[in-house]
């Protein structure tokens, strides 16, 4: 039941409209086991930096963010952020096809790029109630190394975990 | 803008310049004008969807939960009454201040905040060059007045005419399907076009068409009177195809549900024309309008 909520994603404002006070924590299921226990990664300020700013699948990433300005996106964001918001680049491999998702700890935007293209998103939702999940975000995605960019936050610090869905 | 249709109605105090408007577009899609610098007025107002957004509603910079949907910007500047239930509102000057300063919900959040905003503006040398060059008879002075009426001046230039079913009416043989010219007979045939409108489809009044049960009690919010309880204004339709989820609260997933729940008696087969005749007024050339976008240059400058 756990798995069953943690792979459905919830409409974008199921949880928007009442916000629920959670006195206990939702259970969580792989692949999402780590969200709670994020290893520490500084996010890069350039494409070339995320050498050093890895995400691995499955394992939650507490990122520290940098002041907007300082970031050099490898595409304009969309939805850019604002001279005092933060933001910053990570990177991740896709060994093979699959749909994957990217799990945020707040509402930020979020852009997968490959060859200097954003991917289309497929989805996207809340996370369960009371997770701590934010927001998450599908792409169907083929082999390769792709540059994880995050825009307009409003925190240094996010949580954030990629993963294929089985 | 097609010769024959009428211009706005502009208040005398916010005479249009290029200025005015090339300075509004900027700061439409500009986040710093919320208090965390994460969601600006195209942050909710997406170009791609009508200016509407894809969400039921949209939580604040903050995660407050929004009270309703998003509503579509096009042809905007024609609207004698603005937002979903408040008649004060009457022009776009005034409306712009809701989402910034507004706590009910908070959305841009910065109220308590003026002189912060106004001093991280400033602080951009080219922000400075285009307020002088907006608003010369106050010497470029950033200020809540200043930054409503270049954002009014950039929603004034959001005109959306040019639709296949306007095409259609301007004699273009083929613009609209035999289903869509069935849709708007039966548009009219049932009674739609009694609070739908005019050219853009709406007789900016307030209806009741359900009870909500006292979660959004509508406009008896702002009057006070009982009979408005649960009244909320006619939208546009323009663009009304890519504006969903739809109603007040969007709480309408799909057109569909939309139109039935105006109760107004259709068979079955009368709703495939109904929604070809509601996706004519899709103005495409609005939707991708270069124009209407994010800016990516300003003062000549990469942004």
């Amino acid at each position: 039941m756990a798995l069953c909520a943690m792979l459905m994603l919830w409409p974008a404002s199921a949880a928007m409209e009442e916000p629920v006070a959670c006195s206990v924590p939702a259970e969580l299921a792989q692949p999402f086991l780590s969200w709670r226990d994020p290893i520490a990664l500084q996010a890069a300020s350039t494409r070339k930096g995320t050498a050093k700013a890895n995400l691995s699948a499955g394992q939650a990433a507490a990122l520290t963010l940098l002041p907007t300005p300082e970031v050099a996106y490898v595409l304009r964001p969309e939805k850019p952020g604002g001279s005092i918001s933060f933001g910053g680049l990570a990177r991740f491999v896709v060994p093979t096809a699959a749909v994957w998702r990217v799990a945020l700890g707040s509402g930020v935007w979020v852009d997968v790029v490959k060859d200097g293209k954003a991917q289309p998103s497929v989805a996207h939702g809340h996370g369960p109630q009371c997770s701590g999940i934010r927001k998450m975000v599908d792409y169907e995605l083929q082999p390769g190394s792709y540059t994880l960019q995050i825009s307009a936050n409003g925190e240094d610090r996010l949580t954030v975990l990629v993963t294929p869905l089985q | 803008m097609p010769s024959d249709i009428p211009p706005p109605i502009v208040p005398a105090d916010s005479a249009m310049s290029m200025a005015k408007v090339e300075l509004g577009r900027r700061l439409f899609y500009d986040p710093d004008l919320s208090v965390n610098g994460t969601l600006s007025c195209a942050g909710c107002h997406e170009q791609k969807r009508g200016f509407a957004d894809g969400n039921t509603m949209r939580p604040g910079v903050h995660g407050d939960p929004g009270r309703r949907n998003v509503p579509g910007l096009a042809n905007v500047a024609w609207r004698r009454r603005l937002t979903a239930a408040d008649p004060s509102l009457t022009t776009l000057e005034a409306q712009m201040l809701v989402p910034l300063l507004g706590d009910n919900p908070v959305e841009l959040g910065t109220r308590g905040k003026e002189a912060e905003l106004f001093r991280r503006l400033g602080n951009d040398a080219c922000y400075r060059r285009m307020f002088a060059r907006a608003f010369p008879e106050v010497k470029g002075h950033i200020s809540l007045d200043t930054i409503s009426h270049a954002i009014a001046a950039f929603e004034r230039t959001m005109i959306a005419l040019n639709s296949p079913f306007d095409r259609h009416g301007r004699g273009e043989i083929g613009a609209i399907s035999t289903e869509a010219r069935r849709g708007v007979a039966l548009f009219a045939a049932r009674g739609c076009v009694a609070c739908h409108a005019g050219r853009d489809f709406t007789d900016d009044d307030y209806h009741r068409l359900e009870k909500n049960m006292g979660r959004d009690r509508g406009l008896i919010e702002k009057t006070g009177r009982p009979e408005d309880e649960d009244r909320f204004r006619t939208p546009c339709l323009r663009n009304v195809a890519v504006t969903g989820p739809w109603w007040h609260d969007g709480s309408a997933p799909t057109l569909e549900d939309a139109i039935w729940r105006h109760v107004m008696g259709l068979a079955q087969d009368e709703m495939a024309p109904l929604r070809a005749f509601l996706e004519s007024l899709t103005d495409r050339t609005f939707l991708t309008d270069p124009r209407l976008a994010m800016p990516d240059r300003a003062c000549g400058r990469k942004l």
